[in-house]
């Protein structure tokens, strides 16, 4: 066998000389069609959260316009047997990077999918924008700074570290002293529960019991029990809907604690539609907090739900509106690209990241910090009150 | 027809005579050809309108990986006739060792290449581990038992968050270099796709070689008797614990290479579905056929991530009016779930059933129930 | 190789006959002591729904030895057609409190449940398991794959990823007082109806024709065949009964949760073929006994913060217990089965 391994060592060279002859014919400059590409788990579960973003994003290309330019979108879906797929979303982002025409991209929905597709695209220089990534990983500290490399990747939702400490302050001011936590394991929902508790703690709450039940999760009796053994006055929920927030709702109100005050993040923000949390606990709802990480009253939201409903024949809920920001910003560097006469890769990354200009979106003003995160630090508390969500105060972190 | 055939093959006969001789090296050529003639092929309608080049490469090469994985649990199932539904907790372990020694998490950086043995090793020491108190149970019992495990390993390295991460996963792996020669990017997957034709033409020789061995021998014995296989003197528990140790050193070494091509590891990635995914290719290819399990599960794998994903694209580029409307990534795991079953309606045996199991099938054990 | 000792004395064989119902009651005495009433009658609810689906599981194992995949995700499209029928043809949006009306309703909500149910079970049966009766083992797998992903993605398609509310037709607020705890009446509605088709199923088995018939098969389905027993009819049967007691399950799932979604198939449905092997598969009364097990499992689990880690709990205790306890529960000598 050792024979034949000088052998195969040539002929892998001569697979990659032919590599590199290949590769190197294809490079034509952009014609007239630029391509916004859309990445986002699309299939099962995954679906429900983040199929809103992608029509956000749909919606504000197709009612963009660039003089001399056809804008187009290409979706691709990284989920795979219902849950996002970290090696499916880099897959599909090295797709976008091969594709001459496309300029930059939306998504990804999840963390682990972003740090598998931002080293990629920050390689090959494409801008990406994430509606809905709040890991404060991703951007800040030293693994941050190991993705970060090319700086092209910014996000339009506050991280979680600003988001769990907020619902905590507010809970405190509305008299929680014993808390029960429950998370869902997940990067989303344990990392808004820790920030959650180590904040609640540091104001002098008591934290009286606190477990994961892993998404799929069906039967939250025991845990209500618990909580209600353990003497809770208030619960904090770290996940998003379909985890299975409104089930421990409903299942609280089954071991007789309905009228706890119960407190989520913008995981349980979403809207009243069909699967929303509201719609799913019904009646229990009430009394029950949520933030969103945005300010309440953004500018264009009632045209951009009109405007919503009549493309898609839904209700725009939950990252809808971040996912058109993301484009909207996209189509504004392009704009911008095209004013300074080169649209590229590069014009376009860098009218977004570089300059640290300010993008009027569906969001309101939105402009990037040196890592890539939204200065708008404003968290917005809602509260449930007859059947909808309230809007009640907001809580403004600065730049 | 079939003299034609023999006057279109005749002036191949000594080619194939010395192809039969050299099986190895024939392995070898063919495993380069391929890997030459698939980007190739690319190139030309359709397959250029769906994505670049480069994107085709990097799904070959993860095609391959699964192919590998394929092949490593043919060698437990195909061979020893042991069912594994819990084959993804090795993948994971490689993965996880590799990550633990080579990511600013534990900040240490250790080479590639060594760990890539390191994966093997890991692997074949949980094999061991999972096997030595297992392998008396029968049949079923032991898939239900490497199913659980299959479950527990994601499980804790989900929720050990002090040594894993959690959630999260570890991320920011180093990828390969060899040092002054060539760095692997992202960006460039030939690099990869060179690394991953090599190691796994290297595994299908090595399971070759293997399945003709005294061990091999062995293993047939087994699966088809174990009872008499036992009479003869065949130390069965020895046995079975070589195939789960190599079935699982293979995953292991599969491992490493896919957390280093990824850059990221989260105990997501290796749920029962991937268990799953891999058993399904081991089957449809043809249980016991190394080359058919590594060709089914290299379709299945580009099937399913590749033409169901881009069918929107696909059909686009057709340009038909109606289709265009539908949107077919709601449709793919439907269809995917039609295919599982036609196929194994249309080839119960597999598409590319081993040549000894083919007599197995032949109806002619009218008298006996299943097959074993 | 056998596991089953042999107990000569008289007085031996009754100790023997006694000694799973008195371990069975002890572990009952101590799951009450250590958890409590509350966290008991949860585990009792939850251990009556994995039980019915477990149930299926097994059934189908012991006839055909094939590891039904698809079985969990046929309890959720259970819970889908009760939902449906409930909401949809009866018209319900939540509690009844007139007492005959409900009666009814429940009635006929699991009539009509179970019937769809059954025939879809066998539908699947003749469609993709069937034309596999001869082939190698682990084709009706991969086909039992396939089904499962096919019908978790019909339901995705028809009813949307999200989690969809069910109406919850027993009021939650009857309860009685048992020393000092409220116990909700629709926990030992559930424990109830569980039960009763459990005990049916049992008296079926042992006592029909068509039982008897399911016996031998899945002892020897050629010796039976040679016998005159109709073996298509009867693995049609086995599926049509597991099949419409995971309809029955669906059914008290969404009067129990309120609620249910597309993906409510895989999870419960591993955890209703681990309940099914613990048990020792092929056995229906161990695969009852599994899923009250694992369930206690889970409640302790989540009761006492550690949630998180229940599913590993539960999957080692298998692995644990398989390794002593080779065959289960209640399992037999399986033979060469493989």
């Amino acid at each position: 066998m050792k024979v034949f391994n000088k052998k195969g060592l040539s002929a892998l060279a001569a697979v990659a000389i032919l590599a590199a002859a290949c590769g190197g014919s294809t490079a034509s400059t952009a014609g007239k069609t630029l391509t916004i590409g859309i990445s986002f788990p699309l299939n099962g579960s995954a679906l429900a959260s983040a199929g809103p973003a992608r029509d956000g994003a749909l919606l504000a290309i197709k009612e963009a316009s660039i003089e001399g330019y056809t804008l187009k979108a290409k979706v691709l879906d990284h989920a795979k047997e219902g849950a996002h797929n970290p090696d499916q979303a880099a897959a599909d982002m090295l797709t976008f990077v091969g594709q001459e025409d496309v300029v930059a991209v939306v998504g990804p929905f999840n963390s682990a999918s972003a740090r598998a597709q931002i080293p990629v695209s920050s390689e090959a220089g494409l801008l990406q924008c994430s509606p809905s990534n709040t890991n404060p990983t991703l951007t800040k500290g030293a693994d941050g700074e190991a993705l970060r490399g090319g700086r092209n990747y910014v996000r339009v939702a506050t991280t979680d570290d600003l988001q769990g400490p907020a619902v905590a302050v507010y809970a405190k001011k509305n008299g929680a002293a014993k808390i029960y936590i429950l998370d869902s394991t997940d990067a989303y929902g344990k990392g808004v529960a820790d920030a959650f508790e180590a904040k609640f703690i540091a104001d002098g709450g008591t934290v009286v019991g606190r477990q994961g039940l892993p998404t799929g999760t069906t039967d939250f009796s025991a845990a209500a029990t618990a909580a209600k053994a353990a003497g809770a006055d208030s619960i904090f929920y770290g996940g998003v809907t379909s985890d299975g927030a409104p089930l421990f709702r409903n299942a609280l109100a089954q071991a007789g604690l309905g009228a706890l005050p119960f407190y989520g993040a913008d995981g349980i923000y979403d809207g009243t539609s069909e699967g929303s949390y509201i719609a799913i606990a019904g009646a229990n709802a009430e009394n029950s907090y949520a933030s969103q990480a945005a300010i309440e009253n953004i500018p264009g939201k009632a045209d951009f739900n009109v405007k919503f409903k009549a493309e898609f024949g839904k209700d725009a809920e939950g990252y809808a509106y971040a996912g058109y920001a993301c484009a909207q910003i996209i189509i504004e560097g392009i704009a911008a690209a095209v004013a300074g006469g080169d649209v590229t890769r590069e014009t376009v990354r860098a009218a977004v990241v570089d300059k640290g200009a300010a993008f009027e979106t569906v969001l309101g003003s939105v402009s990037f910090d040196a890592v890539g995160d939204t200065t708008q630090r404003i968290i917005s508390l809602y509260k449930v009150d007859g059947g909808a969500w309230k809007f009640v105060e907001e809580i403004n972190y600065g730049n | 027809m079939s003299r034609i055939a023999d006057a279109v093959n005749a002036p191949f006969a000594p080619v194939r005579a010395f192809f039969r001789k050299h099986r190895s090296f024939g392995i070898f050529v063919g495993v380069v050809l391929l890997s030459i003639a698939l980007p190739l092929l690319t190139r030309v309608p359709p397959f250029d309108g769906i994505q670049s080049t480069n994107a085709w490469v990097n799904a070959f090469t993860t095609a391959a990986i699964y192919a590998m994985l394929a092949m490593g649990l043919n060698v437990v199932i195909g061979f020893a006739g042991l069912l594994d539904l819990g084959y993804a907790a090795f993948f994971a372990l490689g993965g996880y060792t590799y990550a633990f020694v080579a990511a600013p998490f534990t900040g240490i950086h250790l080479p590639f290449w060594p760990m890539l043995l390191a994966g093997g090793v890991v692997g074949a020491i949980f094999g061991v581990l999972l096997g030595a108190p297992t392998l008396r149970l029968r049949g079923d019992y032991l898939a239900i038992v490497t199913l659980g495990f299959g479950e527990i390993v994601p499980i804790t390295l989900m929720n050990a968050d002090k040594f894993t991460d959690g959630v999260n996963g570890i991320g920011g792996i180093d990828k390969p270099s060899i040092p002054g020669i060539l760095q692997f990017t992202l960006t460039n997957p030939w690099p990869m796709y060179g690394l991953v034709i090599a190691l796994f033409s290297l595994i299908m020789i090595m399971i070759y070689r293997l399945e003709d061995s005294r061990l091999g021998r062995t293993w047939d014995a087994i699966r088809e008797d174990e009872l008499a296989a036992e009479s003869s003197g065949v130390n069965i528990v020895i046995a079975k614990l070589q195939a789960f140790a190599v079935g699982a050193s293979i995953a292991g070494i599969v491992g490493v290479v896919n957390a280093a091509k990824i850059t990221i590891v989260t105990p997501d990635q290796f749920r029962f579905a991937v268990s799953i995914s891999a058993l399904a290719a081991v089957v449809l290819g043809g249980m016991g056929n190394t080359i058919g399990v590594a060709t089914g599960a290299f379709i299945i794998y580009l099937f399913q991530s590749i033409l169901l994903k881009q069918l929107n694209t696909l059909v686009e580029n057709i340009n038909i009016p109606v289709l265009n409307q539908i949107d077919f990534l709601d449709f793919q795991y439907v269809l995917y779930g039609i295919v599982l079953v036609l196929m194994m309606l249309k080839r119960p045996q597999g598409i590319f059933p081993a040549r000894r199991r083919m007599r197995e099938f032949a109806p002619l054990k009218i008298g006996k129930r299943g097959a074993k | 190789m056998a596991t089953a000792s042999v107990t000569s004395s008289t007085a031996g064989r009754l100790l023997g006959n006694l000694r799973l119902p008195l371990s069975i009651l002890a572990f009952l005495g101590l799951a009450l002591g250590v958890l409590g009433i509350d966290q008991f009658v949860n585990a009792m609810t939850l251990g009556a729904i994995y039980a019915l689906v477990a149930l299926g599981y097994t059934m189908v194992y012991g006839i055909i030895e094939l590891i039904n995949f698809a079985h969990g995700d046929v309890f959720m499209v259970g819970s889908f057609v009760a939902m449906f029928i409930s909401s949809s043809l009866l018209g319900n949006e939540g509690a009844i409190t007139n007492v005959p009306m409900l009666a009814a309703s429940v009635l006929i909500l699991f009539a009509l449940t179970i019937s769809v149910m059954a025939l879809l079970g066998a539908l699947i049966e003749r469609l993709a398991y069937r034309p596999l009766r001869r082939a190698p083992k682990l084709a009706p797998l991969i086909t039992a794959i396939g089904v499962s992903f096919i019908l978790q993605n019909v339901i995705q398609f028809f009813f949307g990823p999200t989690i969809v509310t069910v109406p919850q037709l027993v009021p939650i607020e009857w309860s009685i007082q048992v020393s000092g705890s409220r116990v909700p009446l629709l926990n030992l509605f559930v424990i109830a109806t569980s039960v009763i088709l459990m005990v049916a199923l049992q008296l079926f088995i042992s006592r029909t024709r068509t039982g008897r018939a399911m016996r031998t098969t899945s002892m020897d389905r050629d010796a039976s065949s040679l016998m005159g027993v109709d073996i298509n009819r009867t693995i049609m049967i086995t599926f049509l009964i597991g099949s419409g007691l995971a309809g029955a399950a669906g059914v008290v799932h969404g009067l129990y949760y309120g609620n249910t979604t597309f993906g409510l198939g895989f999870q419960s449905g591993l955890k209703a073929f681990t309940a099914a092997v613990l048990g020792g598969i092929g056995n229906t009364a161990g695969a009852a006994l599994g899923g009250f097990l694992i369930a206690f499992v889970e409640v302790g689990a989540s009761a006492f913060g550690y949630g998180r880690w229940g599913g590993a709990i539960v999957f080692s205790l298998l692995v644990i217990f398989l390794v002593f306890r080779p065959t289960g529960l209640l399992g037999s000598h399986t033979g060469d089965r493989a």
